[in-house]
């Protein structure tokens, strides 16, 4: 019975765990979280239908077979047609159920396509098209059509769809807004894609998710969804700016290695923006690499207060 | 024709400078401190008590596949407490480096460890923990037990044996020596590509990694080899395919895996090195080069090299459940399948690791389908073990606590691993520490059926039983440690903390990290109890007798206790799948009546000095330095040279010698020095 206190000194951790405040997979926002909470939700749930009933027999097994209990003792006992029959159809019907789930959820949650989206509300208006570029540790936003750029935020409306054509500078990075997009990475010399939409203004934090370099725990971002009035304004205000983001600029500054310490962001105009893009994309595939000098690799230690290049351009 | 390097060269030393030695950072002369006089007890003692030449005769120039083995495991034990020690770093800095206002000590900006340092940290962690820490422990035990249990002499190719482990030390030494001397690998365990590549990662950390991965890769692979030809070669009289303990059959799955998954890691790595010192782009994003490529390379054997690790637990599991159930192993033949199964359809699956990779529907649709296959044969080793448990009487030994909790864990690591597979799931986790707390369960699992094997056969190959009472409050503080560790993993992977974070942002992720550090404090409790259990017991040395643990089933427990060098003392003839509890239940002799000679290989030097060799060349080509290269390789050619005329055919132990032996059986145990046998062969022996 000693066995079965100290089990019992497990409860307070498993009711630690239904608080899910913290956990944002819990709480999805928009039609694509909202898609990848209900299919977790229902794997996990037809999983725990065997996994409970295992871990069960796991401890009840050793409990009631136990020498000192005198159970029922069958030594040669070794093999039964039926139990190895059922042993393996019950994981086989589970899988093919849940293969038939993950394999559907695919075809509808493509972060190249979306398919998904179209049944949403803004599925009639024009998407917002957006190029992320991940530098050596930034996020750079393009916005083709409006001829501006933002770094280290990414502002969309709600209520749109906003697609995200993804490349990177150096390093491969997971380009991640928990609670609304699928992970997707932005690869060098290749282009990738995600999507989503929002319907209501709200703030998320989206951080790169696959190891770039020093500077990677540092790469986040705010993505704000804001109003369309509100997104037409900030357009505008950011096609006033001053700063220009030309490809020289990109290449000699930007682009440079450098850890964003504050994520503080900074906005530029870019003329002839839809070719930024493509430029990235070709000169890595020609072999352009942007060397990450010693002074942020062996010896980055604490030139915390330094703000990144680019956000003295402001 | 060799690609130009960063930094200063010599054609002395190669890369090789005084800065090169991190004489300034307080951790590394802290460790060196410690490595230091861990070293000096050692050599002072072996020096005191006048072992040299036991220890080079008996040790390292041994072809005995036990001492291999235990040599193995006490790499794999030493590598695993460095890993541990590297975890403890992690998890410290990242109890300490939360939010901005967090302090900063030693010189970071925050916690103690600058990022370049905390990534060579988890990258040095991740690769020896697989590499240099769970692959000994289970090679190890896989060289202890198999031929034992399959009623050979040893190993089919005994000197190969000793070269695969020289091998494969020689790789765990280059690790270590990164410590010191230079610096290791800051691009993960896996070798992120096309950070790894020369332009990212001009320091000679890849270059330590590369060489590393690629000389224990080469001792794996030969130990495959040689597990194999055991398997079909060496079984003894009567041990037909289906009286092959379970044990055995996971070995050979397994070492299918290591034969052919391997050289894919192999040339992958060859690809990498051709990259870093020729110029070549096979994996850089430019020029042409496809760093896809790797990554697909990679997972290829990455994926197998999983179940090559988990196979042999499982099979331990089996080995421990049905003994300490007193009862046969539920549907043998189907256990089979499953492994074999599992070896297989671990080939199909290696794209999961990478779903976030711009994955097409077709492509993820088929690898998140194959993955949930291995479920099935999961499953049904899941359900047999319950059912060897069902109506047995079972006792609760240390080894069955383990093997207990193995199967807990292993349903905990499949429950999360299925919603991995799934890559509508996988968007939401890939890549954050809800994976590394998955594949925690699954090395735990290693883990576990390791430690438990480790106590199972302790007192067959040392004689005498390891203190229990210790045992079991190390098995209490250690669920205990990764219960505390892992359970705030997953949910801090939930509330979306991504992997490798030398500093973490979100401040809502403290508490977290601080029950992983707690969690990490008790792992050190529970380590503290595993050193004391090892102390009392070789302190004690309360002899085992003949049957330890009362319901020992399997061949290997018809050898004396402890086992002597030749094993049996003539091979047995095997009538049933757990020979052992058959004979004493139809009341069949234990012992044989009539001893005959025995035919057993001599030792040899040669491995061991290859291994230095290879370890020095390891060493010569991470730092460029072109003579040493030019030297070692001589060397190594050398050697491969003398060996091939070795006309030495091993000896033959009179069979009056083994009856005497037999009588006295300590004379013939594992820590018993041997007499200096001659050359040649006399008389037919066996």
């Amino acid at each position: 019975m000693r066995y079965w206190r100290k089990l019992g000194l497990l409860a307070p951790l498993a009711l630690a765990g239904c608080s899910t405040d913290n956990m944002r997979l819990f709480h999805p926002v928009g039609m694509l979280g909202g898609l990848e909470y209900h299919y977790t939700m229902w794997i996990t749930g037809i999983m725990l239908l065997i996994i409970v009933p295992t871990v069960l027999m796991t401890i009840f097994f050793p409990l009631r077979y136990h020498h000192s209990r005198n159970a029922k003792y069958t030594p040669d006992w070794h093999f039964s047609f039926t139990i190895e029959v059922l042993a393996w159809a019950i994981p086989l019907a589970m899988v093919v159920v849940l293969a038939y789930m993950s394999v559907s959820a695919i075809y509808r949650i493509d972060p190249w396509t979306t398919p998904a989206l179209a049944g949403a509300p803004g599925a009639s208006l024009p998407p917002v098209k957006v190029d992320v570029i991940a530098t050596d540790w930034q996020w750079v936003f393009v916005y083709p059509d409006e001829n501006i750029a933002s770094i280290d935020e990414l502002v969309v409306p709600a209520g749109r769809r906003v697609e995200l054509t993804m490349t990177a500078t150096e390093a491969m990075n997971g380009f991640y807004i928990p609670q609304v997009a699928p992970m997707v990475d932005a690869m060098p010399a290749m282009i990738s894609k995600d999507a989503f939409e929002i319907d209501q203004p709200a703030e998320f934090t989206g951080f790169s998710t696959d190891f770039s370099g020093a500077g990677f725990s540092w790469m986040r971002f705010k993505a704000r969804i804001v109003a369309q009035a509100d997104y037409d304004n900030w357009v505008k205000s950011v096609q006033a700016s001053p700063n220009q983001l030309t490809y020289d600029l990109f290449t000699q500054k930007i682009a440079q290695p450098q850890v964003n310490y504050g994520a503080v962001p900074s906005y530029f105009t870019t003329p002839n923006a839809g070719s930024l893009f493509g430029k990235v994309v070709m000169d890595a595939m020609n072999g352009k690499t942007y060397p990450v000098p010693d002074s942020l690799t062996k010896s980055v230690a604490s030139n915390e207060g330094e703000a990144p290049a680019s956000a003295s351009a402001k | 024709m060799q690609v130009a390097v960063d930094g200063p060269w010599s054609p002395l030393l190669g890369r090789l400078t005084l800065e090169a030695i991190p004489y300034t950072n307080p951790i590394l002369i802290f460790t060196f401190c410690i490595a230091a006089t861990a070293g000096l007890v050692v050599v002072g003692s072996v020096l005191y008590f006048r072992k040299v030449g036991y220890l080079w005769r008996e040790w390292l120039c041994s072809v005995d596949h036990k001492r291999i083995g235990v040599m193995y495991m006490i790499l794999g034990l030493v590598m695993l407490f460095r890993g541990f020690i590297d975890g403890v770093m992690m998890r410290t800095q990242q109890a300490i480096a939360i939010g901005p206002n967090s302090p900063g000590y030693l010189g970071a900006a925050h916690g103690y460890l600058p990022p370049y340092h905390f990534d060579q940290v988890y990258s040095a962690h991740g690769t020896l923990m697989l590499i240099f820490a769970a692959t000994p422990l289970l090679t190890g035990l896989g060289n202890i037990i198999v031929p034992l249990q399959i009623g050979a002499r040893d190993m089919a190719f005994p000197y190969l044996n000793a070269v695969s482990l020289w091998l494969t030390v020689a790789g765990a030494l280059l690790c270590m020596i990164s410590l010191f001397v230079g610096e290791f690998s800051n691009a993960t365990w896996v070798g992120l590509m096309p950070f790894a590549e020369l332009p990212s990662n001009p320091g000679v950390g890849v270059d330590y990694w590369m060489w590393a991965l690629q000389i224990s890769g080469l001792g794996t692979t030969f130990n495959a080899i040689n597990i194999i030809t055991t398997i079909v070669k060496m079984r003894a009289p009567g041990m037909g395919w289906f009286r092959v303990p379970v044990f055995t059959w996971v070995n050979m799955a397994t070492a299918i895996i290591g034969v052919t998954a391997f050289p894919v890691l192999t040339a992958a790595l060859a690809m990498l090195g051709l990259d870093r010192y020729v110029g070549t782009h096979f994996f850089s994003a430019g020029f042409g080069g496809n760093y896809m490529l790797y990554i697909n390379l990679f997972w290829t054997w990455g994926h197998p090299e999983v179940y090559f690790l988990v196979l042999p637990a499982f099979g331990l599991i089996s080995e421990i459940v049905s003994t300490f159930s007193a009862k046969s192993l539920f549907g043998y033949p189907t256990m089979i399948a499953a492994s074999m199964g599992i070896a297989g359809v671990g080939w199909v699956v290696w794209a999961h690791h990478f779903f976030t990779m711009g994955m097409g529907p077709n492509l993820i649709g088929f690898f998140s389908a194959a993955t949930m296959i291995v479920g099935i044969p999961t499953g049904v080793k899941a359900f047999n073990w319950l059912f060897t448990m069902y109506r047995g009487r079972i006792s609760y030994e240390t080894p069955m606590l383990w093997a207990m909790i193995a199967i807990v864990l292993l349903l905990i690591g499949g429950l999360t691993g299925m919603m991995l597979s799934a890559s509508v799931i996988d968007y939401s986790v890939h890549d954050s520490v809800f994976v590394v707390a998955h594949f925690h369960c699954m090395v735990l699992v290693i883990g576990a059926a390791a430690f438990a094997a480790v106590i199972f056969w302790w007192p067959k190959v040392f004689g005498f039983k390891l203190n229990e009472t210790l045992g079991k409050w190390f098995f209490w503080t250690f669920i205990a440690g990764s219960l505390l560790v892992f359970v705030p993993m997953f949910m801090a992977g939930l509330a979306g903390e991504t992997r490798r974070l030398d500093y973490v942002f979100n401040t809502a992720l403290a508490p977290y990290m601080m029950w992983e550090e707690v969690g990490v404090l008790v792992y050190l409790a529970s380590i503290g109890f595993f050193v004391l259990m090892l102390v009392v017991s070789l302190w004690q040395r309360v002899p085992a007798g003949e049957s330890p643990w009362g319901t020992e089933r399997g061949l290997e427990w018809l050898t004396r206790t402890p086992v002597p060098f030749y094993n049996f003392a003539v091979t047995p003839h095997v009538n049933a799948l757990d020979e052992t509890s058959w004979r004493r239940e139809v009341g069949a002799a234990l012992r044989p009546a009539r001893y005959v000679p025995i035919h057993l290989p001599h030792g040899s030097g040669l491995p061991f000095i290859l291994g230095m060799d290879v370890f020095a060349w390891g060493f010569a080509l991470t730092w460029r330095i072109d003579w040493m290269i030019v030297l070692t390789t001589i060397a190594m050619i050398a050697i491969v040279f003398i060996r091939s005329f070795d006309r030495n055919e091993g000896f033959i132990i009179p069979a009056e010698e083994v009856e005497a032996y037999e009588a006295n059986i300590s004379t013939a145990s594992i820590f018993a020095e041997q007499p200096k046998r001659g050359h040649g062969l006399a008389g037919e022996a066996h």
